[in-house]
């Protein structure tokens, strides 16, 4: 996972980074399915992610990785342009209705995705692969936890 | 429910450090640990936390506005205690800083309350509370009623009735020990870092500590890839030592034991001093191998040369010595850095005395031992030596030390003025001008306990080692460097 490789070419592969993002947003699916589900949960992903990992670095420190994420993603989907992240906010992205309306629901999905492999590989080219998936795994348990529990919330990107 | 409330001491982790603390860190304490930026108060945190943490009663790592979490984390995993294993279920950290920035002290509060709640930690750290603290200066009254006094009064009788060790973190000055986190800690642990011209020197002192009777001192220490490591003033081998018996050790040198009235008295310290090129490290090499010959086993401690070439050049006289440090019969300990400290060395030492069951010790030289100290330490060094030399004998091992004597050719300085106290026996050599030769001679000038020639003996420096020749009987004036071959050489001796 730990690349410096963040270029388009790397990211086409199924790399770890990517396989992780994708469980990500697996969990954060909504149930039932509608037109633009795949976006939706991608952002949903992001959204759960920023607060999870704020707990553990805070929102600023967060943001930063988020922005830098970001920034790597959209050089390679245009789709990201009117993205918008807004710190200590609820929502934390703004823009996501209007992306999908614009590049529909795949290319949207798609550009999300690769703003959490970038995240991802960020995360462990700074402390490391093994903690990054920890700290990753402990969202995503958390995510599936709130999932599964009755008073489980979803949130609306 | 009878007896005494019993306070469990947990490990800190950090070598030299429970010792220190009389103990261990008492169980559910409520620590601050103080000092300057760079003084290694987040590293020492993390070593206490990877220590205790367990996934049942994990640790609680409270991150607030200084170092960031990520770089943090960064740097922290580079140190070989750091588990990533650990990281996320046995060890969490949580970020304070909205708490902080955006709410009040009540709010702190009521969030590390919380968190405590869902984890049931055995361990806290908030880092640093010195940021809370400053993020409500300006508030003296919140919302909640809290001022600062009010927050660490409830914040320690929570962390204790959750049954929690918790550590605060903060850069403080000496001068700033009204602060109310003083009185209300149960332990303070205050981190230094003093620079002394080019060299700088890392301190410890347990300020503070309630049910203990830790260390007094100053106690220096380093950082390394292995986190803090303490050296303490008064190493726990002192403290346990048990009573060795007295015998003779043999120098190894032919005609030596003889003057000193039949050997090294065991346990004694000894100096040989003498100029350059006297001997002295070949002597100390020869009582050592006469050490190992005996089946002893033994530490050589050098500060002048790299160990290869000390041991290149004592294995070329004496092949014993490649032999047993290859046996592990004998180490030598290579201590040159400019910043060590008398405790650090010591440490390596006792270490070494430890591990080997030694029985002699060689320091060669006191003189490089002096250079190598950080400028702080010399100052002191005569009781640093001192210290060094006493605990050292205190369990029972002989020490034999060298040390350079600066002479000018016709003024003999029997030592170095500073250190002769602290040892048993002196030892002296020098040089003199005999019929236009220089000729090397060496004289016992002090031997507490026991009887020992009195004159000055020839020497040679052989390939095999240091040999000692005959008394100078036929002359006089041997102390001036020139001397005098007496007119009647046989009557002079019957007289006498």
């Amino acid at each position: 996972m730990n690349s410096a490789d963040t270029g388009k070419e790397g990211l086409s592969r199924d790399t770890p980074a990517r396989e992780i993002a994708r469980r990500l947003i697996r969990s954060r699916r909504p149930d039932p399915a509608g037109a633009d589900t795949a976006a939706r949960a991608a952002a949903s992903a992001c959204e759960h992610l920023y607060r999870e990992l704020s707990r553990w670095v805070g929102p600023d420190g967060c943001h930063a990785l988020f922005t830098r994420a970001l920034a790597q993603a959209q050089a390679e989907h245009p789709a990201l342009e009117q993205i918008q992240l807004r710190a200590r906010s609820e929502p934390y992205i703004d823009g996501v209705a209007a992306t999908i309306m614009a590049h529909g629901d795949a290319a949207t999905a798609e550009a999300f995705e690769s703003v959490l492999v970038h995240l991802i590989e960020l995360l462990g080219r700074l402390i490391g692969d093994d903690m990054a998936m920890k700290l990753i795994d402990r969202s995503l348990f958390a995510s599936e936890r709130g999932r599964a529990g009755p008073s489980g919330t979803r949130e609306e990107a | 429910m009878n007896g005494e409330a019993v306070i469990r001491s947990l490990p800190s982790g950090v070598p030299g450090l429970d010792s220190v603390l009389g103990g261990g860190l008492p169980e559910y304490s409520f620590n601050l640990i103080a000092g300057g930026p760079g003084s290694g108060k987040t590293t020492l945190a993390h070593q206490i936390m990877f220590a205790n943490a367990t996934v049942e009663r994990p640790a609680l790592y409270f991150t607030v506005l200084g170092e960031p979490t990520l770089k943090m984390l960064r740097y922290q995993r580079q140190f070989s205690y750091f588990d990533p294993e650990l990281a996320g279920s046995a060890i969490q950290f949580i970020n304070l800083s909205a708490e902080v920035m955006e709410r009040d002290l009540g709010e702190v509060l009521q969030r590390i309350v919380s968190e405590i709640e869902r984890a049931k930690p055995g361990i806290i750290v908030v880092d640093s509370f010195r940021t809370i603290a400053a993020g409500q200066h300006d508030r003296q009254e919140t919302a909640k009623g809290f001022n600062l006094d009010q927050f660490v009064q409830r914040l320690a009788l929570n962390l204790t009735t959750w049954e929690v060790t918790s550590f605060l973190l903060g850069e403080y000055a000496a001068e700033e020990q009204r602060n109310p986190v003083f009185t209300v800690a149960d332990g303070i642990l205050w981190l230094t870092q003093a620079t002394d011209r080019n060299s700088v020197v890392r301190k410890l002192q347990v300020v503070k500590t309630r049910g203990r009777a830790p260390m007094p001192g100053l106690h220096t220490f380093r950082i390394t890839d292995a986190g803090l490591q303490i050296f303490p003033r008064i190493p726990e081998q002192t403290r346990n030592r048990a009573p060795q018996k007295r015998g003779r050790l043999s120098t190894g040198v032919p005609g030596m034991d003889e003057m000193i009235g039949g050997g090294v008295i065991a346990g004694d310290a000894v100096m040989l001093t003498g100029p350059a090129g006297s001997g002295k490290s070949t002597v100390a090499t020869q009582f050592m191998v006469a050490g190992l010959a005996a089946g002893e086993t033994g530490v050589i401690a050098v500060f002048e040369e790299y160990p290869e070439e000390y041991i290149a050049r004592a294995n070329a006289r004496n092949p014993e010595i490649g032999k047993m440090i290859k046996e592990g019969k004998l180490t030598v300990i290579y201590l040159r850095p400019l910043d060590l400290s008398v405790d650090e060395a010591l440490f390596a030492i006792l270490e070494g005395v430890e591990r080997l069951g030694a029985r002699r010790v060689v320091i060669d030289s006191l003189s490089g031992f002096e250079v190598a100290l950080a400028p702080t330490f010399r100052d002191d060094f005569r009781e640093s030596l001192y210290r060094l030399v006493g605990t050292l004998t205190a369990t029972g091992v002989t020490v034999f030390m060298t040390a350079e004597v600066s002479e000018a050719f016709s003024e003999a300085r029997f030592t170095t003025e500073k250190v002769s106290f602290i040892t048993d026996e002196i030892i002296v050599q020098r040089y003199i001008e005999m019929k236009g030769e220089l000729r090397r001679v060496m004289a016992v000038i002090k031997m507490r306990g026991s009887d020992h020639t009195h004159e000055f003996r020839t020497y040679e420096v052989t390939p095999r080692g240091v040999v000692v020749g005959g008394p100078l009987i036929e002359y006089d004036g041997i102390i001036t460097g020139v001397p005098t071959l007496r007119a009647n050489p046989i009557k002079a001796k019957r007289k006498k």
